[in-house]
């Protein structure tokens, strides 16, 4: 019988079991990927790809220069875009929030209601646009402000559904016993909510907010489709490519691009902060 | 047996009570319009004249009747919403399966999945159509998109919450890697797979829509903005708006009983002392 | 350590030889988990390794597994490595959970080692059925686990660990989340069934009695580092039976592993 001694580990099989090494290339391998494909883009490569032109997709240095150049509108169009999606997350929040308080309040007719609520996230924002569009044609004599009524409308609605649904998993979804424990204290149904549901909850917002603050931009860049005012990113990704300017759409969609992927780190960001003492059971 | 029935009247009860709830705020809404607007059904006409409208067997375009008209384009983007939504399903499933099985597609492949989530697929709709060139080509590969990244992700969550002991039980029967996929990894991710079905469904079916109101082709959107532009009838446009929110709340119930097919486990309530029959 | 002169003569199935494991933690120190594990195992017999948590015992039979290789020192099972063994599929594990498949019946959670290892379809019912019927769960076998409880489970998982008829049969506590009363039937019927079937078993448990009651010779292991402390022989007459537990003998045996061990209270 032979001693065993403690197997070699071969050169590479060091490196590739190496924690720094392993920390380090879940950075450093997407961004060389990421590299390499604008490097693929800007050769053209990816036209041939796809089968299409330098006229239907552009260049990247042709893209970013048309946007320094029409910085100032770009903006503006950002700001009415971004206020339709803050404005309408914020606003069904609350509202989608205030709705699972309730029906978790009142068990047995809230759980109906939610479903209803929550049948609402299925609906085709396609369905719900122009509805709302209709709704709001006689708030006011502007007709920028009618269109940003109706499209918040439409962002609130649909925030209402996500958020609505899953505060109430928040409020209701508690560690066994919890309950239990708050009644030997003799916690009346305002005090359990405010101590125990509503801090409960916090994650499960974000858990919400994850889905809902994209789906936020996607709605406000298709509620201006069907909007009276051309104003807006994704007003402006439709106009441009109707009349042909794919450069200029382009930069509007890099743009669109960028508002989605600003606002979901801010939310990390700000996940990051809020949850950060909180221990993960 | 009377137990029983008291229970699922007990479940149904509230649905049915919010049901009217909706239905009278929307008509006393409907009112309220009625009295201020000369054509109140642009803005929000009253149900039963909803209703009235999908029985109408009168013609409104083209020798079909309002409600034909709807179900004849639905058809149309419905099946091309479902052929997107079929291969955006088979494709995030085979990336998450590659993405399980070397660690350096992982890594690199993972950070453009989530930023697929982040960006406003739909709002790009335009430009994939004019890349593409064909709207059909478009419709599929924008329903494929937005289906692609929850069966993705919902896939990847299935794989990674196998607990070890799995692996190790495995382990000891010495069991090739292929054994180990099909037997543990992909069983383990079909519930996932079905949460991200349900939330793709109804997507699939908005992208088809959208694509539709963008260039003039037979289906929904754009006999939507067809009727929106009082091309023809207004009822058509309200038709058109509770037809596609049924079907998108019908779609994620499908994806919903289609699992209880795939899956006869998860129906069965965890009743120790009965023995129940499946 | 009692005297093994009457052992001499029996067949030696695992052979532990000077084993130690030495872990890297979170914080890149070394923890030594076992040292100078010494240990013959003899064809046939039923030994438990007992000890508090972290005193190594899951570890030590973690390597017979070959789920973990130790860091120095050998394990020979017959002339052959775990490895060899595991790769022959000639091992059994039942391990503290059940680890059973929700989507599969009970009868094709006990094929499933059967399918893995290429059996036929009908040698595999054929087998799951007879095992099946050794736990006396052949009136479940087209349920779902989640219908079972949780001592129906361990039994499920037990039939499934003795379907591919291994030479060895691992136990990690296995019957540690389970209440007493389903404990001590699951006790008699593991008796019953290693009568039965004369395969050699490594128990790991945390419970004196459990481990008395059990076994041929229990090995006390003591923490920190995990060391063998020592061996008692467990010279009760089998079958035994629950009544057993009350006897002078069986308590002064308990009495002599507590006795042994030396890291603490046990």
């Amino acid at each position: 019988m032979t001693d065993k001694r403690v197997r070699e580990k071969t050169l590479i099989q060091k490196i590739a079991e190496n924690k720094r090494v392993q920390s380090a290339s879940t950075f450093v391998l997407p961004v060389l990927f990421g590299i390499l494909l604008f490097i693929l883009w800007e050769a053209g490569a990816l036209h041939v790809l796809l089968n299409t032109d330098t006229f239907t997709l552009p260049l990247p240095d042709r893209i970013f220069t048309i946007m320094s150049d029409n910085r100032d509108k770009i903006l503006s169009n950002v700001g009415a875009t971004i206020a339709v999606a803050l404005i309408g997350l914020l606003a069904g929040s609350i509202i989608g929030y205030g709705i699972a308080v309730f029906a978790a309040l009142f068990k047995t007719w809230g759980a109906a209601g939610l479903s209803i609520v929550a049948a609402f996230n299925a609906v085709p924002i396609v369905a719900l646009a122009p509805v709302m569009t209709n709704l709001s044609k006689d708030i006011s004599d502007d007709a920028n402000t009618r269109s940003m009524v109706a499209k918040i409308l439409v962002v609130t609605i649909v925030t209402i559904a996500n958020m609505s649904f899953n505060a109430f998993r928040g409020l209701t979804e508690l560690k066994p016993f919890a309950e239990d424990l708050m009644s030997s204290y003799a916690a009346n149904r305002g005090v359990t909510l405010w101590k125990l549901r509503v801090p409960n909850s916090i994650p499960y917002i974000f858990i919400a907010l994850r889905v809902a603050v994209p789906s936020s931009v996607i709605s406000a860049l298709v509620s201006e489709y069907f909007a009276e005012y051309i104003i807006g990113v994704g007003r402006q990704i439709r106009e441009n490519i109707v009349l042909a300017q794919y450069s200029s759409a382009w930069a509007y969609i890099v743009t669109a691009c960028l508002i989605g992927i600003t606002m979901y780190v801010i939310l990390m960001l700000i996940e990051g902060i809020v949850l950060k003492r909180r221990v993960n059971a | 047996m009377m137990n029983r029935i008291w229970g699922k009247t007990r479940t149904i009860l509230p649905l049915l009570l919010w049901i009217l709830l909706f239905v009278a705020v929307w008509e006393v809404g409907a009112l309220l319009v009625e009295a201020s607007k000369r054509t109140p059904e642009n803005v929000l006409p009253h149900i039963y004249q909803i209703i009235e409208a999908a029985l109408n067997p009168k013609k409104v375009s083209s020798g079909e009747s309002a409600s034909q008209l709807v179900l004849s384009s639905a058809g149309l983007t419905l099946g091309r919403a479902a052929l997107g939504f079929l291969v955006g399903t088979i494709c995030g499933f085979v990336l998450a399966l590659i993405m399980k099985i070397s660690k350096i597609v992982e890594k690199v492949i993972f950070p453009y999945l989530m930023i697929i989530q982040m960006i406003p697929i739909l709002g790009m709709a335009p430009i994939i159509l004019s890349i593409t060139g064909d709207i059909n080509t478009s419709r599929i590969v924008i329903a494929a998109i937005l289906t692609f990244y929850p069966v993705a992700t919902g896939t990847l969550a299935g794989f990674n919450s196998v607990e070890k002991s799995k692996y190790d039980l495995m382990h000891i029967y010495a069991a090739r890697k292929i054994d180990l996929y099909t037997k543990v990894l992909i069983p383990t991710a079909i519930p996932y797979i079905f949460t991200g079905l349900k939330i793709a469904a109804p997507m699939a079916i908005t992208a088809s829509i959208l694509v539709d109101t963008l260039q003039g082709d037979k289906g929904l959107g754009t006999l939507l903005s067809q009727s929106l532009k009082h091309a023809m009838s207004i009822y058509v446009f309200w038709l058109i708006v509770f037809f596609s929110a049924f079907v998108g709340i019908l779609s994620s119930k499908l994806m919903g009983n289609l699992e209880r097919i795939v899956l006869p486990h998860k129906r069965i309530r965890v009743s120790r002392a009965k023995e129940e029959s499946i | 350590m009692m005297n093994t002169m009457v052992r001499e003569t029996r067949e030696v199935e695992i052979n532990i030889k000077d084993v130690g494991m030495t872990f890297r933690d979170n914080r890149g120190n070394d923890v030594e988990a076992l040292t100078g594990i010494n240990l013959n195992i003899y064809k046939g017999e039923f030994i438990s390794l007992l000890g508090p948590s972290g005193c190594g015992k899951t570890t030590l039979l973690r390597m017979v597994a070959d789920l973990l290789e130790p860091t120095t020192g050998s394990i020979h099972i017959g002339e052959r490595l775990p490895r060899e063994v595991r790769l022959d599929k000639k091992l059994g594990i039942v391990f503290q959970s059940p680890v059973l498949f929700d989507w599969r019946t009970v009868q094709k959670n006990v094929e499933l080692p059967l399918e893995v290892m290429k059996f036929s379809k009908s040698e595999r019912r054929e087998i799951a059925s007879s095992m099946l019927e050794m736990v006396g769960l052949t009136r479940f076998s087209e349920h779902y686990p989640n219908q079972l409880s949780g001592g129906m489970q361990q039994r499920v998982n037990i039939a499934r660990a003795l379907a591919v008829r291994p030479e060895l049969l691992l136990m990690d506590e296995p019957f540690s989340a389970l209440d007493e009363f389903t404990k001590e039937k699951l006790h008699e019927d593991l008796m019953q069934i290693w009568a039965k079937t004369n395969k050699t078993v490594i128990f790991v448990t945390h419970n004196i009695q459990e481990a008395v009651f059990l076994s041929d010779r229990v090995c006390v292991l003591s923490p920190h580092p995990g060391r063998l402390s020592g061996i008692v022989e467990v010279d009760l007459p089998r079958p035994r039976e629950i009544a057993v537990k009350s006897s002078a003998r069986f308590n002064e045996l308990v009495l002599k592993v507590r006795n042994t061990f030396d890291g603490g209270s046990l």
